[in-house]
């Protein structure tokens, strides 16, 4: 992460995307870039993981197909703890959702990488999935008694439409914030990241002052074991928060 | 025979019941385990995740009631009038955001109980 190859560092060229095959399609640019690059080998390790670690089907797993049948029973237990039983039939949409951020996180930890999630308009793209599910499953399922979720019971008529405003608003701050969160984290975790390893870079090359670079090295060792626990932490909130929001999709207004 | 299949009932019928009240003892346990679990993870991590879902939750409230001002102020064309009331609306929505986050899920019908 600190090897920059000139004199300055800069934090913030991990970031950019840059076209690998150029396309333009219909006037419309689809090149395929280093993000769609590790879009699919995110989806590649994914699918590795999940057909590779359950070919055998063995009784007694091995470490893959353990691997494989945790996530599943995780995501299972996740989606039944707050959305319910009914919650299970969107299992496949946060099953999918909880690999491919865990797996984007995680791959993004590695050295010369990329991070999908590090992108506000890939998060921002999977929460307004999410929203968008919500309010077309809420109103498929309760027509317009979904409109319920946004009425709280036992306010005064006086204030009944302050209060609806608020839960509107609210309500629509939902795959913003959703969005934000898991892009804030990832861009700050490889921003400091980043900037640790600087300190070492500039620290070695600044004579007797070598002597303390190690400082910010243990700095690193130890925000890499944070920023694991942060892309494990983000891929689970991401995938109880969709949960949550299912739920009101499920039972609105209780 | 007959009696023989009196006995056979009866015991199916003890053992369904044994059954059912294991499941139900375990369906009891389940919401229990797991809040023992959310207890053990590292407190690190929970702090850190709660700070940062409530600064999210908070700012998106504001930023979505800036976006509805602008947006009704470019419509009718009344500049600053919607911006300064949507920006109030948004920062409530904000704070009851937090106070949701703050409150548990139990919140929504808590206010009526």
């Amino acid at each position: 992460m600190a090897a920059s190859a000139g004199n300055t560092i800069d934090p913030i060229h991990q970031f950019q995307v840059n076209k690998i095959v150029p396309i333009n399609l219909f006037g419309q640019d689809v090149s395929f870039s280093n993000a769609s690059l590790f879009m699919a080998i995110v989806v590649l390790s994914i699918l590795g993981l999940m057909v590779y670690g359950t070919r055998k089907q063995a009784l007694i797993p091995g470490r893959l197909q353990a691997a494989a049948e945790m996530s599943y029973e995780f995501v299972a237990a996740t989606v039944r703890g707050s959305a319910g039983q009914e919650g299970m039939r969107f299992f496949p949409l946060v099953f999918s959702l909880f690999m491919f951020v865990l797996f984007s996180n995680l791959i993004g930890l590695v050295p010369y990488t990329f991070t999908v999630t590090s992108q506000i308009l890939v998060t921002f793209a999977f929460a307004a999935l999410v929203i968008l599910t919500v309010l077309l499953y809420g109103f498929w399922r309760h027509g317009l008694h979904f409109l319920r979720l946004f009425v709280p019971s036992g306010v005064s008529p006086a204030l009944l439409w302050f209060v609806m405003l608020i839960e509107v608003i609210s309500f629509l701050s939902r795959p913003i914030s959703l969005s934000v969160r898991l892009f804030a984290n990832m861009l700050a975790g490889h921003i400091t990241l980043k900037v640790f390893g600087g300190f070492v870079a500039m620290l070695m090359g600044a004579g007797a002052w070598a002597a303390l670079a190690p400082l910010p090295l243990l700095g690193v060792v130890a925000l890499t074991a944070l920023e694991l626990l942060v892309a494990v932490l983000q891929a689970y909130v991401f995938a109880i928060l969709t949960c949550v929001y299912l739920n009101d999709a499920i039972h609105p207004g209780h | 025979m007959i009696e023989n299949d009196r006995s056979d009932d009866e015991a199916l019928k003890a053992r369904l019941e044994r059954l059912a009240s294991a499941l139900q003892n375990k369906r009891n346990e389940e919401p229990r385990k797991s809040a023992s679990d959310d207890a053990s993870a590292s407190t690190t991590g929970r702090a850190l995740n709660l700070g940062v879902r409530v600064l999210s939750e908070f700012v998106a409230g504001i930023i979505v009631g800036l976006v509805i001002g602008l947006v009704l102020d470019n419509w009718f064309s009344t500049k600053p009038l919607f911006l300064i009331v949507f920006l109030a609306f948004g920062t409530a929505a904000g704070f009851y955001n937090v106070y949701r986050i703050a409150a548990g899920p139990q919140a929504r019908n808590g206010g009526s109980s």
